[in-house]
């Protein structure tokens, strides 16, 4: 037990990782511009991501357990180390980014390292996923804010009314993105160790009991939790005011394209929906908060006639989403060698 | 928690009622004001200018209880964070609007200018393009808060009334001065026309700000 906790801690590092970068999406904007206080947004979306995570979050597991499937708890270790890694660096130099790329950059360090194959249909879907997550969060964040225009000019709603619109609207979309979140993203955090899982399931009361999975999952979340609460106040500059000066009903429609797309891609039920109707379907693949959040806050920029956006700072977010799986892999590819070969530590079964 | 939605709810109202009202205010000054300048041209400083000079202050204290109120709501209760300038700015501006209504009708009161019964009229057209400017900015203002093309629509009056207004002032100073009154008294009554120009000059600025405050609104 104390082998497996020790080698999780880069899980939950990761975890870390993840709130203190991704919780800037969900409610940077609603903070950013002083609708919500940073403490009350922390609390809604910490609580709502550990629902979102116990509850919803294995549906995304499998995709990534299709991609390599890390069987050996140290190699677990390195893998989760390195996009953490990956992640904090590219933090420190003040660009949000996505864990999701970064465990992808991981895992496939895991497989060339150990001459195993990557499975290419998966990383395809992987990839186009991470196209559309950006361009449908645009499409359902221009969506929204013509409605949302339209509905203002002809019900002329007073201004006051519209704030506590607005105030009311984000509490709720910081919840709904921190299931959202919890839901899509938690297997990015976990997704590796649940081969070597050794928890045994937790009963909560009478009626409830949470399986070995929803363990793991559960001190992933609370990882995020407190990386929500001690780090994720410099990303929000980055997300929250830099990219676009918007308002605050600009700020809730972003909030909320990101959360809808983000649950868009976890939702299992939604896939079958779609394949029943004969529809291609969204796969339930973990994606990039900030790529939802940067799309549609392009999106909306574009709407408005592309002259608030700051192109330079989205360009530069853009290549970090480049730079983050290359160094995501090249970490875990030189680890994995040390991890091997210096800490004589097994980083692959057969 | 649902108390505290009530509360916020209750007080958002209040808020709402109280920035209407002040809006309400400017609109009975201007009425009381042309009233007011009416009642001087007949009867100078008699009872019933002295008992409307009351109303006039009556109405510009209201507005400053008014005022303070607003500015003191929207900081505690912290809304509207990304505008809260901006309307702090234009009831300031509001405020300052009907403070000088109040300046000018205080002012016939203490110096009782004497104004030649030929020159009425003309006095009595700018006074009332002074007061139609001065309302049409505040529906304009009124405006703001709830639909931005009304707002755009009454500007564009209140910058046609202004106007005509500077023309009415700028044709009764030159027959005012074109007169064989002393100096002193072509410059006080000169200076007269010059303050009553002035509301309109004030609100015109009121407008443009309010403009501007329209921009950072749209969403």
């Amino acid at each position: 037990m104390f082998e497996y906790l020790f080698f999780l801690s880069s899980g939950l590092f990761l975890g870390w990782s993840l709130g203190a970068n991704d919780a800037s999406n969900i409610f940077g904007t609603a903070v950013g511009t002083k609708m919500l206080r940073f403490g009350t947004a922390a609390v809604i979306a910490s609580i709502f991501l550990i629902l979102g995570a116990v509850i919803s979050g294995q549906n995304t597991a499998e995709t990534l357990n299709t991609l390599g499937e890390v069987n050996t708890l140290p190699a677990a270790f390195t893998v989760s180390l390195s996009s953490a890694l990956a992640v904090l660096l590219m933090l420190k130099s003040g660009i949000s980014v996505s864990i999701s790329q970064a465990i992808v950059g991981g895992i496939i360090g895991w497989n060339v390292y150990n001459h195993k194959p990557t499975d290419t249909d998966t990383l395809a879907s992987i990839c186009a996923s991470w196209i559309f997550c950006p361009i449908i969060s645009g499409a359902l964040a221009v969506l929204l804010y013509l409605c949302v225009k339209s509905l203002l000019h002809h019900t002329k709603i007073h201004i006051l009314w519209q704030d506590m619109a607005v105030r009311t609207g984000m509490i709720l979309t910081t919840a709904l993105g921190g299931y959202a979140l919890g839901a899509n993203n938690m297997a990015n955090v976990v997704g590796v160790f649940i081969d070597s899982n050794v928890f045994e399931p937790l009963q909560l009361s009478r009626l409830y009991t949470l399986n070995s999975t929803q363990v793991l999952f559960l001190l992933g979340a609370l990882a995020a939790s407190i990386g929500v609460f001690t780090y994720s106040q410099r990303a929000i500059k980055t997300v929250g005011k830099n990219v676009l000066s918007f308002s605050p009903m600009v700020a809730w429609i972003v909030i909320l394209s990101e959360s809808l797309v983000l649950i868009l891609f976890s939702s299992e039920t939604l896939e079958n929906f779609l394949l029943s109707l004969n529809l291609p379907p969204l796969p339930a693949v973990p994606v990039s908060s900030t790529q939802a959040v940067i799309g549609a806050i392009v999106g909306i920029g574009l709407v408005k006639g592309g002259k608030g956006i700051k192109w330079s700072l989205v360009i530069r977010v853009v290549s970090g989403w480049v730079a983050t799986p290359v160094i995501a892999f090249m970490l875990c590819f030189i680890s994995l060698f040390f991890m091997e070969n210096v800490f004589r530590q097994v980083v692959s079964l057969p | 928690m649902f108390n505290v939605k009530i509360s916020l709810f209750a007080r958002t109202r209040d808020l709402e009622h109280n920035i209407d009202n002040l809006h309400d205010k400017i609109i009975e000054m201007t009425m009381v004001f042309k009233e007011a300048v009416g009642i001087y041209l007949r009867e100078r400083r008699s009872e019933t200018y002295r008992h409307i000079s009351k109303k006039i202050k009556t109405i510009e204290h209201d507005s400053d209880v008014l005022r303070r109120e607003i500015e003191g709501k929207l900081y505690e209760e912290n809304l509207i964070p990304d505008l809260r300038g901006s309307i702090l700015r234009l009831v300031e501006n509001l405020d300052r609007v009907i403070n000088l209504f109040d300046e000018v009708a205080h002012k016939f009161y203490i110096e009782q200018p004497e104004i030649p019964e030929i020159y009425h009229s003309q006095l009595q057209t700018l006074v009332a393009q002074v007061a139609d400017c001065a309302e049409n900015m505040a529906i304009a203002s009124r405006a703001f808060f709830r639909d931005l093309v009304t707002l755009r629509d009454y500007s564009q009056k209140v910058y046609l009334l202004e106007h005509q207004s500077d023309k009415t002032a700028a044709k009764l100073r030159r027959a005012v001065f074109d007169s064989d009154m002393d100096l002193a008294h072509k410059m006080q009554i000169n200076n007269f026309i010059e303050e009553v120009a002035d509301i309109a000059d004030l609100a015109e600025d009121c407008i443009d700000a309010l403009l501007i405050f329209a921009i950072k609104r749209e969403i």
